[in-house]
């Protein structure tokens, strides 16, 4: 009885390890510099769309560890370039929360549709990371999920210490905490933001690499990946990395065991009611400062 | 504001003169009009309200299916059931602005995106089947509307096109009024400084959450009347592509510079149309355009067109 719900929770533990680091992406940008992403899905995507052409396309050599030399670099530069190019100009203007959506909101469009042109409407598979299962008698869990559970885990652990631990990373923490102050004292806010806005994209693309082998690249696959991502943020708390990583491992179990027993379909409804309790109980999340 | 709807419509009206006998262009016109009133209501609750809706298309399509079964259901008149729609999608926009208006900036649009996000899973699954959505296969037959025994059928475009022309002046004329009211002036007031317009006795609530009713209401009534000239439905309208269409209409009209969201909605299904051949790269050059125009036209064709010429009324940045 129990050892069927062994592969649920696992699966809940894996996928919600990933979201964590999405989630965290996610948070860090809005709490820091106060937009917010839209086209995050459509990263998650390129991530995974970026993982398929080196494997599938070109037959790296080397397999997943070129295939993370190569396109988290590329993932860096692409949020840089984005910020800089259609995010920062905006920032001075009226309205510019709701342009900064439209605008990423047009850019998920052009993406989306990008995959679709360049690569065809068909879901892409990638390989497994490894091959293999750990056998443990009644509970089997594959290599894989493991893999997958570490990268990301660690993934997040870098975060956080490049966070605490390095200059860049004490900027975007003073810069959250207070803009006018940081500016003050003499912190490139611009520069900032932009690496924010970076570092977010490399973490969903690393996300979109990770959960890719397990459940396919398609044109439209980030939509999931934004309103996952989007409501473990405001559960855990906007801003709230620690409190963005308890929610989206709650969240990943709930979403295991809501699709084992009523399936897939009833998920996001589920999400959406999380959501509204908490918005409706605890406007801040579980751990966010609200503002 | 007044004078520039009148030219609007009233180069509109005339339309039927000159392309009367094409049908296609009469499906355009018909179609510029009922998005002008979509792309108007979303302009007064986010330029003018402040409060970042994503729910537009939502409440379109809410509308659109309730009309639908309403009339098919219990056969009450189109002519009636699209205010009955307008009804459940007011009430529905009250049930989704209560919990939006104690949230912040972000947060209300994200609320509402996400029930645009699980209309389709619901029109789809077994809860909106039961409700008579038809599933994934959609509404097949919806009747036309028919007034004293006079059937708008997508046959006679002119006679539709007309009818839509009188609803979408009315709308409009609502909208106007709205902005030009107390409310309008309590808006630009709370945008300005919440807290000030508070302590003045400005309730944000009161009328955040008339204007999510009003603007629901609007939306949802003409995703009715869409629905009967249709006659079908199904969840492809739930798709980006069509809400980021809305948002074109929105920027090159202007957020908050109405009636720029008309004009916007003119040049926007215009352009749409033309682009259709163009398939799957339609949806791509739309994603692009809207990078480029939300970077090039702060306050769209309205206000570039002051920039242009100079005109006496300030933008609204100026005022503030």
């Amino acid at each position: 009885m129990l050892i069927e719900y062994a592969d649920v929770f696992i699966s809940g533990l894996t996928n919600g390890s990933v979201y964590a680091l999405m989630a965290v992406g996610l948070t860090l940008v809005y709490g820091v510099s106060k937009a917010f992403n839209f086209a995050y899905g459509s990263f998650y995507s390129l991530g995974g769309y970026l993982a398929w052409v080196l494997l599938a396309g070109i037959g790296i050599w080397g397999g997943y560890i070129s295939v993370f030399i190569i396109a988290l670099p590329l993932l860096m530069a692409f949020g840089y370039v984005t910020e800089k190019l259609i995010v920062a100009p905006l920032r001075s203007r009226s309205d510019w929360e709701i342009k900064v959506m439209m605008i990423t909101l047009g850019l998920a469009l052009f993406m989306d549709n990008f995959y679709q042109v360049a690569f065809g409407s068909r879901m892409k598979s990638l390989p497994p990371i490894v091959d293999g299962v750990w056998d443990l008698g009644d509970i089997v869990i594959s290599y894989q999920d493991i893999v997958i559970l570490v990268l990301s885990v660690s993934g997040i652990l870098a975060f956080r210490w490049i966070l605490n631990n390095t200059r860049i990373g004490m900027a975007v923490r003073a810069v959250a905490q207070n803009p006018e102050g940081a500016r003050i004292v003499g912190i490139p806010k611009d520069r900032v933001f932009a690496a924010t806005f970076a570092i977010s994209t490399v973490m969903v693309g690393a996300g979109g690499v990770l959960l890719a082998q397990k459940y396919f690249v398609s044109p439209t696959g980030g939509w999931d990946i934004l309103v996952k991502s989007w409501v473990i943020t405001a559960f855990g708390g906007m801003g709230s990395i620690q409190g963005g990583l308890y929610a989206a491992f709650i969240l990943g179990m709930l979403e295991a065991f809501v699709g084992y027993w009523f399936g897939m379909t009833w998920v996001l409804f589920a999400l959406f009611a999380v959501l509204l309790a908490t918005l409706a109980v605890r406007p801040q999340g579980l751990m966010g400062k609200w503002g | 504001m007044g004078g520039l709807m009148a030219i609007i419509y009233g180069g509109l009206a005339i339309m039927p003169l000159f392309v009367g006998g094409v049908d296609y262009m009469m499906h355009i016109l018909i179609m510029i009009l009922i998005w002008a009133v979509v792309a108007s209501c979303w302009d007064l609750i986010m330029g003018f309200a402040g409060i970042f809706s994503f729910g537009q298309v939502a409440f379109f399509v809410i509308g659109a299916y309730a009309s639908a079964i309403v009339s098919n259901k219990f056969g009450i008149p189109p002519f009636f059931s699209i205010f009955i729609a307008g009804g459940i999608a007011a009430i529905l926009g009250v049930l989704v602005g209560l919990p939006c208006l104690r949230l912040k900036g972000a947060y209300v649009a994200l609320v509402t995106f996400a029930v645009h996000m699980i209309l389709e899973p619901f029109l789809k699954g077994h809860m909106g089947r039961a409700i008579g959505t038809g599933g994934s296969r959609g509404i097949l037959t919806i009747p036309p509307i028919n007034i004293f025994g006079y059937a708008f059928t997508p046959d006679n475009k002119v006679a539709v096109f007309y009818l839509t022309l009188v609803l979408a002046v009315i709308c409009s004329v609502i909208i106007l009024m709205v902005i030009r009211s107390f409310w309008g002036t309590a808006f630009l007031a709370l945008k300005d400084s919440e807290d000030f317009s508070a302590s003045l006795g400005v309730s944000a609530f009161k009328y955040k959450l008339a204007v999510f009713a009003l603007t629901s209401f609007l939306t949802g009534m003409v995703g009715g009347f869409y629905a009967h000239y249709v006659g079908m439905l199904s969840t492809r309208m739930l798709g980006i592509d069509l809400f980021v269409t809305l948002m074109i209409m929105l920027v090159i009209g202007g957020i908050g510079q109405f009636p720029g969201a008309i004009l916007g909605a003119i040049v926007t299904v215009t352009l749409n149309e033309m682009l259709s051949p163009l398939g799957p790269y339609r949806p791509l050059i739309l994603g692009g355009l809207v990078v480029v125009l939300v970077l090039l036209l702060p306050d769209g064709v309205i206000g570039l067109l002051r920039r242009i010429f100079g005109g006496k009324r300030k933008t609204r940045e100026a005022e503030a």
